[in-house]
């Protein structure tokens, strides 16, 4: 099996005394010591404003992965809103009703990592309709 | 007053070629280049509840503003993990050692993100998890 380490530097002189934290992580299979052994790196152009799929549960064949997803955008005023449930393309989302949940917003030159369940599609919502570039990488 | 975030994804075997990805965010307001300006500081928890808790209280003037949180599991046993969810919507399980760093939107004052200690047991020991969160809004997170 892969070995593959995520790794995080945060360092902040927001308070007084700066703080830094630096941790690895190795990917394991869920529950185990056993590297994991599949990757997925997409690049899209997404044109349109409206909430759509970025990474479906069926492209995943576990139960537990890792997701990696970038903003490359050097434009601080665009960013994507990032979900997790049921894409609801050009209709409302997130109006309490539908089972979706926005995580955040991914704005130019943001990134995230996060583990992900796979019981869920990640869905994804530009907010301009003028070609906008996502990244991501799936592990699992 | 600049936060950073460097994330660093590494693997010399899992492809045909080695894998490493980097990529440095500066932490921002929301829509602009000035950099946040407030943090709850690096905090520690141990948890023992196999039910959600809240880690995180959302607060709906957040909405529209910037916040990025960073947890991890600090666990060493690799079968013990933690739930994380947002509005009851499961984001994934956090095993010994695994972070996570996200943007959070805080949509509405549901949108809290909870933890559980899923598989925790009396014979487990606790689950320590630390977090923080680097935000803007001074009214942010006065009803954590």
């Amino acid at each position: 099996m892969a070995t593959t380490n995520a790794t995080i530097s945060l360092s902040s002189d927001i308070a007084d005394n700066t703080l830094t934290v630096a941790n690895t992580s190795a990917l394991y299979t869920a529950g185990t010591t056993t590297g994991l052994n599949t990757m997925t790196s997409v690049t899209k152009v997404l044109e349109s404003t409206n909430n759509v799929d970025l990474i479906t549960t069926g492209s995943v064949s576990t139960t537990h992965a890792y997701v990696y997803i970038n903003n490359p955008s050097t434009d601080h005023t665009e960013y994507f809103h990032i979900h997790i449930g049921n894409n609801v393309g050009s209709g409302t989302y997130d109006d309490g009703t539908l089972p979706t949940e926005e995580i955040g917003r991914l704005y130019g030159g943001d990134w995230m990592w996060f583990p992900w369940d796979v019981d869920d599609d990640i869905t994804i919502k530009p907010s301009v309709s003028t070609p906008m570039t996502v990244e991501y990488q799936v592990f699992s | 007053m600049a936060t950073t975030a460097t994330i660093t994804l590494t693997s010399a075997d899992i492809a045909g070629d080695p894998v490493n990805v980097s990529k440095t965010a500066t932490c921002t307001k929301a829509g602009t280049t000035t950099d946040l300006d407030q943090t709850t500081g690096l905090s520690r928890v141990h948890l023992r509840s196999t039910t959600n808790k809240v880690l995180l209280a959302a607060n709906a003037e957040g909405n529209d503003l910037a916040a990025k949180v960073y947890i991890i599991n600090k666990a060493t046993d690799p079968t013990l993990y933690c739930t994380i969810t947002i509005n009851a919507q499961t984001i994934g399980k956090l095993y010994a050692g695994d972070w996570m760093f996200i943007p959070w939107s805080q949509t509405d004052t549901s949108a809290n993100i909870e933890i559980a200690a899923t598989n925790w047991t009396a014979s487990t020991g606790d689950i320590p998890v630390e977090y923080a969160v680097f935000h803007e809004d001074t009214d942010f997170l006065t009803n954590a």
